[in-house]
């Protein structure tokens, strides 16, 4: 069995090279953890499916004496015949000088067998004075690709590729921090042309990440959707005896729904970046401040993510719509379509009434059952609006999109905002009026199976509607 | 290993609960693992009673069934002494001469119709006693509980039917036995014995082939009718004891049968339903496809953050005017505008494209009687090569001359590492000056 491709990470110090790595092995840990040139040891990410490795990247640190290691090198070697072996030579001669600690670190991997991918940073002009390390590089005589990475907001990269490509045998753009997934499947298609034995795991790994990708898309979905079934339906109560309050119970137990509304879609949140294995992310959203701006329960947030009155009364007639059929069908049609007709008017009157000015309507306190010991049960919720299934959808569908196109080597906040179209014009309208049934409909305990089911089947369409939405320029807000 | 389909689904419900804890990539590796092992073995995914034996840590839930036990003990309990007694009353209080057999044939009518109502409420999953004995319990039950609270309650109400059925029977057997017990039938209603015979004899249709003793014949049904107003003595008081094989066939084909079939049913049912709400559960689709989702692992090692401390700030000078020699390192280029305040100091360069021997030359040409500046870009961290030279230099120039870091910047965060250089050099004479804002041609970034 032969061993896994192996990639060397090289270049100047900090020129990004920690941010490659950490968007292609998906770890958010590496560009946050160190600080620009401080990488003094290589670290290895393997990528592995079932414990099988397909490929492996190694992080090593820059550069430190690039012209001291060339010219002990020019002195030591006779002919271009014995170059690698003197790259050889010199790390074992230098394996305990703390001087060329970098370069043996970096070396190592390379003369092991792995191949080359060096990063230079392409926002920079090109100077001739890393040309020490790629001659380095090229006497090691390992398959090699450049990649330019754009750290800051210039462009050199005619100047780089043309410079690059007389050392390298591919030369590569790739913007590790915005650059989208396909881009990076395509690099890592681009590592497998390096060597033919490479070509096959790189092209299995590839196939291994797609896939990876859909699953979590999939998963991902499937969590707002328990998370909005969980919104739906939650309820506060509490013990309402003959000498309390009712208007300060009221209130008391609206502001704790509320309270627990805002843990439950912060929970949902944590869970899809986790998901996505995006563990420092920092989070920077206007509604943090609950108050005011774009709180779940804000003005701000039903006009970004909720629907209008029509849009309701619409959806909500056809979601009446499709109950009522099924009266029709259990009459054989004999009904005349009758059912369909009262299920389409109640539903549409339903949305209509519910769906007023947002939060008015949110819910009201209901008194149940007496209680053992005295008192009866009092109860706020599940949500009565319409409108809110809707505002915590949008949002959960925005938060997805933006982490699950996020890499890993971001550290800019995550900044989660809306455009100026509805993504709800991007579903069609058999989907919109299940999607409004569903919401209308929530499973109430967890093996409600059937009403889950039509829920995440919903939300599974949405998440597509909202991609199409997302590609679409006036999206971008 | 639990094989009870209600012991399985809380025993998941409750590992699905506490997985929700764990990160979805720890999951995954763990659940596909598990498949892994049984795959190489040639065998199937794991069951779920196989995966929670696997993963679970033997703990079983038990608090949510305590309560459905101590009502189930409870009811047989009050079933049982309910049974006893009501067998007891019906002997005692409409005899003591004669004891009504339409009566106790109505009582077994009443019992059946009690089992099956419980059993119709049971499948159509409604709870009639729900708000009562929610009351009573005010802690919610366990979630995976809640859509069997019918089941539950209809199970435990047929337990209690079959203990009150059980001993009724028992209780009629044993005065049977101690007592001498009479038995004729009356009712208000016109009918004639012959027709009272027709009743009898269809009922006893189920034994009728196989213990005709316990078929009471017309004889018996017109021997031992009787009015409440008359008060003549029967003409065979032996003749009437002859009812209680037919009794006892009665209640046990129509009640205690009945019942015994019907907890059966329930008990099914509830399994029935467990095993449906453990297939529809939310976790077993996940864990499904974790089974047999390959576990793409992408590296989970993250450097260890090294905690790096910058000194202080200390006053960051200016290059002075007497400098002797400005050093432009590695192609940083102030663009002429440093020259004016350092009077007549000599321009070299050194470090980057320039060969180790121009670094040489330039240590030469450098006038090091007088303060040294060095332009450095303060984007790019200071490298071992920066750190050859300065030791160089110092060898050259000796320990007292002042050597000016002169940082090119664009903005305050790339400093640090320049600091930190600084400090770790533990050189009296080497400062850090304050930045100098980079031409934005030139830093690009």
């Amino acid at each position: 069995m032969t061993a896994p491709p192996r990639f060397a990470v090289v270049g100047h110090p900090n020129k990004g090279k920690s941010s490659i790595v950490a968007t292609l092995a998906q770890n958010d840990g590496i560009a946050i953890a160190l600080e620009p040139g401080t990488t003094r040891d290589s670290h290895h990410y393997p990528l592995s499916v079932d414990g099988h490795v397909l490929y492996e990247l190694i992080d090593t640190p820059g550069f430190q004496r690039p012209r001291k290691v060339l010219a002990w090198l020019q002195a030591h070697s006779a002919s271009a015949s014995d170059r690698a072996d003197t790259v050889r030579a010199f790390v074992t001669q230098h394996r305990d000088d703390p001087r060329f600690h970098d370069e043996c670190e970096l070396l190592t991997p390379i003369l092991d067998g792995a191949g080359i991918l060096y990063v230079v940073d392409g926002a920079v002009p090109y100077s001739p004075e890393q040309e020490a390390e790629m001659e380095i590089l090229r006497w090691t005589g390992r398959p090699s690709l450049a990649l330019i990475n754009r750290i800051g907001q210039g462009d050199h990269l005619a100047d780089w590729r043309a410079a690059l490509g007389q050392y390298f045998q591919i030369v590569r753009d790739f913007d590790a921090v915005r650059a989208p997934f396909d881009t990076h499947l395509s690099l890592l298609r681009g590592f497998g042309q390096l060597a033919p034995d490479w070509e096959a795991p790189l092209e299995e790994a590839v196939n291994h990440l797609r896939d990876q990708r859909r699953h979590r898309q999939h998963r991902a979905l499937g969590l707002i959707a328990e998370a909005l079934a969980d919104m739906l339906t939650h309820a506060e109560s509490a013990r309402f005896n003959e000498h309390d309050n009712r208007d300060a119970l009221e209130h008391d137990l609206a502001r704790r729904w509320r309270d627990r509304q805002r843990r439950r879609e912060q929970t949902l949140r944590r869970d899809v970046e986790a998901l996505y294995r995006h563990r420092h992310l920092h989070r920077r959203e206007q509604q943090l401040d609950w108050d005011g701006g774009h709180d779940l329960f804000s003005e701000q947030a039903r006009r970004a993510w909720g629907v209008s009155r029509t849009y309701l009364a619409t959806a909500g007639f056809g979601a009446g719509a499709l109950g009522g059929a099924g009266i029709d069908a259990l009459a054989a049609g004999h009904s005349l379509g009758t059912g369909a007709l009262i299920g389409g008017v109640l539903g549409a009157a339903g949305s209509l009434y519910y769906g007023g000015k947002y939060a008015d309507k949110l819910g009201a306190l209901k008194l149940l059952a007496p209680l053992a010991g005295g008192g009866r049960r009092a109860e706020f919720g599940p949500v009565r609006d319409p409108q809110f299934g809707y505002v915590v959808l949008g949002r959960a569908l925005e938060h997805w999109f933006q982490v699950s196109h996020r890499n890993h080597a971001g550290r800019d906040p995550l900044t989660l905002d809306h455009g100026d179209r509805h993504w709800l014009e991007q579903l069609p309208r058999g989907d919109r009026q299940r999607l409004q049934k569903a919401l209308q409909n929530p499973p109430r305990h967890q093996s409600d199976g059937k009403r889950r089911q039509a829920l995440e089947q919903a939300v599974e369409n949405a998440g597509g509607a909202f991609l199409e939405w997302r590609k679409t320029p006036s999206a971008s807000g | 290993m639990s094989s009870s389909p209600l012991r399985l689904l809380l025993d998941f419900d409750a590992q699905y609960r506490r997985d929700r804890d764990q990160t979805p990539a720890f999951l995954h590796r763990r659940d596909r693992r598990l498949a892994l092992v049984r795959e190489q073995a040639g065998a199937t995914p794991p069951s779920l009673a196989e995966w929670l034996h696997a993963v679970g840590d033997g703990r079983h839930p038990t608090a949510p069934l305590r309560r459905w036990r101590r009502l189930n003990g409870g009811l047989v309990l009050a079933g049982g002494v309910l049974g006893v007694l009501t067998m007891l009353g019906l002997l005692y209080v409409t005899g003591p001469a004669r004891i009504n057999v339409t009566l106790f044939l109505a009582l077994v009518l009443v019992q059946l119709l009690l089992a099956v109502l419980t059993a119709g409420q049971s499948l159509a999953g409604w709870r009639p006693w729900g708000a009562l004995l929610d009351r009573s319990d005010p802690d919610q039950p366990a979630p995976a509980l809640r859509p069997l609270q019918p089941q539950l309650a209809g199970r435990a109400a047929q337990a209690g039917g079959l203990a009150f059925a059980v001993t009724a029977l028992l209780t009629l057997l044993a005065q049977i036995l101690v007592r001498d017990l009479a038995f004729g039938w009356s009712t208000t209603l016109q009918t004639s014995a012959p027709a009272y015979h027709g009743l009898v004899d269809a009922l006893a249709w189920p034994w009728r082939g196989w213990l005709p003793a316990a078929v009471p014949d017309l004889n018996l049904v017109a021997q031992s009718r009787y009015f409440r107003l008359q008060n003549g003595q029967p003409a065979d008081p032996a003749l009437l004891g002859g009812w209680w094989p037919f009794l006892v066939m009665t209640w046990l084909c129509y009640v205690v049968l009945p019942r015994l079939a019907l907890l059966m049913l329930a008990q099914a049912h509830l399994r029935h339903r467990a095993r449906r709400l453990l297939r529809d559960h939310p976790g077993v689709a996940a864990l499904c496809e974790r089974f047999t989702t390959p576990w793409v692992d992408s590296g989970d090692e993250a450097p260890a953050a090294v905690p790096l401390t910058t000194p202080a700030p200390s006053p960051a000078p200016q290059p002075p005017s007497e400098t002797g020699t400005l050093i432009r390192w590695a192609g940083a280029d102030d663009q002429g505008r440093l020259r004016p305040r350092l009077g007549e100091a000599r321009v070299l360069d050194a470090g980057g494209a320039a060969s180790l021997e121009q670094d040489r030359d330039t240590l030469n040409r450098a006038n090091g009687g007088r303060p040294v500046v060095i332009l450095v870009r303060a984007w790019e961290p200071p490298t071992g090569d920066l750190a050859d030279f300065l030791d160089d230099a110092r060898a050259h120039w000796g320990a007292a001359t002042p050597i000016l870091l002169q940082p090119l910047a664009t903005d305050d965060r790339g400093l640090a590492p320049w600091q930190r250089f600084v400090a770790r050099r533990q050189d009296a004479a080497l400062q850090l000056c304050s930045p100098l804002p980079a031409d934005q041609e030139a830093a690009a970034p």
